[in-house]
C-alpha cells in the first residue's frame, strides 16, 4: 500500500531524473574509448575496443600525469595542515569554560558568511606580496584557511561529547595538555576527523578558480582541474581525448565514493547541516 | 600557557595533585591552541575580505599602473555601465529560475527517496554523483553535450528534429539558459540527498498519524513533513543561493566567457572579468562589494523566510 499505484508518476520522474544524471556520464565514459567519427556516428553505443589511446593522448597533450601528481600533493598537504590547525583549535574551544572560548567559536562560525570567491583578487595580491604567486605552496597554505570554519565547528561538536572525566583521569596520571589532546581527544574523535577529511578532500581536489588564478597555467605546477579545460582548446574538437581527460580527473573521487559511500554522504550532509 | 611546556615526565614526580589545580590548569592551557588556526583564518580569509572594500575605493587601472584614491568614483562608473546592468539582470534571472526549481524538485525527490521506495539505495548513490564532480568536469560534460556537433544536437538529428539544432552555448538566446540548466541539473540530485538524509530523521509516527487521518502523500509531504524540516530547507536554500550567486563565475568562464556580447555575464563573472581580463581593479572590487552586500541581504532574507514559525 505504501508504494501503491499512485506512486507510479513519482517512480517515473525520479528515475527519469537519475537517467539525466547517468546518461551524460555514460556518454563521457563510452566516448573516452572511441574516435571522433565513432562518437558522431553512434554516441550511445558501447565502445568497440577498450584501447587507452585517448587517455595516452590526454596525458601527453595536457601533461595530465604531472597535473594529477600536483593535485595529489596540494590535496594531501592541505589536508594535513587543516587537521594540524583544526584539531587543536577545536580542542581548545570544546574545553574552554570562559567567554574567550565562546568568542573564538563565534569568530569561526561567522566564517560561513565570508564568500571566499569575492576575495579572489585580494588573495591574488597576497600571493604576489608573499612571493608565492604561481606556486602550489600558496594553495597549500591558503586552502586550509578556507576549510577552517566548517572543520572547527564539526570537530568541536564531536569533542563536546567526550566526558570531562576522561580528561581528569588522564590528568591524574600526569598527562600534559598536549598528551590529553593526543591520547584522549584525538582517538575518540576519529569519526569527526574522518568527516572533516572527506569533506575537505572533495573541496580541495575539486578546487578550480583559485588554482587557476594563483597557480596559473605553468604545466609543472598546475593542478588537474586547471589542466583539464585546456584540453578543449589543445585538441580542438577531439571529444575522445577530452572525455578521457575528464574521466581521469574523476577517478580518485569516484574510488573514494564507491568505497566509503555511506561515510561520504554523511560527511557532506553534516557539512550542510553545520553551515 | 605553562602547560604547554610541562612534560608528562615532569609532572609525575609531583604528589597526586588535588582537584582545584587540575581545573585551573585546564582553563589556562586551552585557548592558546586555537591561536594558529585563528591566525591562519584571519590572514587568508578575513584580510582579503577587508581588502575588497579598500580596493573598491581606489582608482587602479591595472596591476602595474599607479594607484590613486577614487572615493565613490568607481560606484558611479559601475552604475553607469550598461554591462553591469546586463549582469544584474542575468544574475536575477539565474537566481529566480534556478533556485525555486532546484529546491522544490529536490525536496520532492528527497521526500520520495526518504520513503524508501524499491531501489532507493541505487537512486541515492546516483543522485549524489553531481556532488562529487568538479566544476571543470561538469563544464566539460556540458561542453561535450551542447557544442554544435555534440550529444544534444546529435540526438535531435537522429530523431528527425534537425531544424531545432543550435550552437547552444554560442547563441545569445540560449547561452544563459544553458548555464541555468547546468545549475539545476547538478543541484537537484545533490540537494535531494541532503533532504532525504534530514527527512530520514523525522520520526515515522508523524507521517503515519497523518495518513491515518486520511492525508494523502501529497498532503503529508507538504503539510506535515515540510513544516518539520522547514529550517533545514532554509539552510540548504541559503547554501544553494550562495553557490549559485558566487559560483556562477566558474561555469561562465569555462563555457561561455560571458558571451555572446554580455548575454551570459553574471555579477560574479564580472568581478573576475574586470580583475583578470580587463584589469580594471577598482571596478572589479566595487562589484565585489556589491556582490558581498547582496549576498548578505539575500542570506538574511532567506533565513527570515524560513524561520520556524510554530
Amino acid at each position: 500500500m505504501k508504494h501503491g499505484k499512485s506512486w507510479l508518476p513519482a517512480h517515473i520522474l525520479a528515475w527519469a531524473y537519475a537517467a539525466l544524471l547517468v546518461v551524460p556520464l555514460y556518454y563521457l565514459l563510452a566516448s573516452a574509448f572511441k574516435t571522433n567519427d565513432q562518437i558522431f556516428a553512434s554516441p550511445f553505443s558501447l565502445p568497440t575496443s577498450l584501447s587507452f589511446g585517448n587517455f595516452g593522448t590526454a596525458f601527453e597533450s595536457a601533461d595530465l600525469g604531472l597535473a594529477v601528481v600536483n593535485s595529489a600533493l596540494v590535496t594531501a598537504f592541505s589536508l594535513a595542515l587543516t587537521l594540524a590547525l583544526a584539531i587543536p583549535a577545536a580542542f581548545a574551544i570544546a574545553r574552554a569554560t570562559g567567554p574567550l572560548g565562546a568568542f573564538v567559536e563565534k569568530v569561526f562560525s561567522l566564517g560561513f558568511l565570508i564568500p571566499t570567491f569575492a576575495a579572489l583578487f585580494p588573495t591574488f595580491l597576497l600571493a604576489a606580496a608573499t612571493g608565492l604567486f604561481h606556486t602550489r605552496l600558496f594553495m597549500v597554505l591558503f586552502l586550509p584557511a578556507t576549510a577552517m570554519p566548517l572543520s572547527v565547528v564539526i570537530l568541536v561538536q564531536f569533542m563536546r561529547t567526550i566526558p570531562k572525566e576522561m580528561e581528569e583521569a588522564a590528568r591524574m596520571d600526569g598527562a600534559s595538555t598536549f598528551a590529553v589532546l593526543r591520547h584522549v581527544y584525538t582517538p575518540m574523535c576519529l569519526p569527526g576527523i574522518a568527516t572533516v577529511l572527506l569533506l575537505n578532500f572533495l573541496t580541495f581536489w575539486n578546487e578550480y578558480l583559485y588554482s587557476l588564478v594563483i597557480i596559473g597555467p605553468d604545466p609543472s605546477q598546475r593542478t588537474v582541474q586547471v589542466a583539464l579545460p585546456t584540453l578543449k582548446s589543445l585538441t580542438g574538437t577531439d571529444y575522445g581525448v577530452l572525455t578521457a581527460g575528464t574521466v581521469l580527473t574523476l577517478v580518485p573521487v569516484w574510488a573514494v565514493y564507491t568505497v566509503l559511500q555511506k561515510r561520504m554522504q554523511q560527511a557532506l550532509v553534516s557539512g550542510a547541516v553545520k553551515m | 600557557m605553562t602547560t604547554l611546556t610541562s612534560t608528562p615526565g615532569g609532572t609525575e614526580v609531583r604528589p597526586a595533585p588535588s582537584k582545584p589545580p587540575v581545573r585551573k590548569r585546564r582553563r589556562e592551557g586551552g585557548t592558546i591552541l586555537a591561536v594558529p588556526a585563528l591566525v591562519w583564518y584571519l590572514v587568508f580569509m578575513v584580510g582579503p575580505m577587508v581588502a575588497i572594500f579598500v580596493i573598491a575605493a581606489l582608482h587602479w587601472p591595472g596591476m602595474l599602473q599607479p594607484v590613486s584614491f577614487a572615493g565613490l568614483d568607481n560606484v558611479r562608473t559601475v552604475f553607469d555601465d550598461p554591462v553591469f546592468w546586463d549582469a544584474v539582470r542575468n544574475t536575477a534571472v539565474q537566481l529566480a529560475v534556478a533556485l525555486p526549481i532546484m529546491i522544490v524538485c529536490a525536496y520532492m525527490l528527497g521526500y520520495y527517496v526518504a520513503q524508501k521506495p524499491p531501489g532507493h539505495k541505487v537512486l541515492r548513490y546516483l543522485l549524489f554523483i553531481p556532488g562529487l564532480i568538479s566544476t571543470p568536469a561538469k563544464a566539460m560534460v556540458f561542453y561535450a553535450a551542447l557544442s554544435p556537433d555534440g550529444l544534444v544536437n546529435g540526438a535531435l538529428k537522429s530523431v528527425g528534429l534537425g531544424s531545432v539544432t543550435d550552437a547552444w552555448l554560442a547563441s545569445p538566446s540560449t547561452a544563459l539558459a544553458c548555464l541555468i540548466v547546468l545549475d539545476i541539473w547538478g543541484g537537484i540530485g545533490f540537494t535531494a540527498v541532503l533532504f532525504a538524509a534530514r527527512l530520514g530523521s523525522v520520526p515515522e509516527e508523524i507521517g503515519e498519524a497523518a495518513q491515518l487521518d486520511g492525508a494523502g502523500h501529497w498532503r503529508t509531504m507538504w503539510r506535515v513533513h515540510f513544516p518539520v524540516i522547514r529550517e533545514y530547507v532554509g539552510v540548504v536554500t541559503m547554501l544553494q543561493f550562495l553557490w549559485t550567486f558566487f559560483g556562477s563565475a566558474q561555469h561562465v568562464l569555462l563555457l561561455t566567457q560571458g558571451g555572446p556580447g554580455s548575454s551570459s555575464t553574471t555579477l560574479s563573472f564580472l568581478v573576475y572579468q574586470k580583475a583578470f581580463i580587463a584589469a580594471d581593479l577598482g571596478y572589479s572590487q566595487t562589484v565585489g562589494v556589491i556582490l558581498f552586500l547582496v549576498g548578505l541581504v539575500g542570506l538574511l532574507t532567506i533565513r527570515r523566510a524560513f524561520r520556524q514559525n510554530y
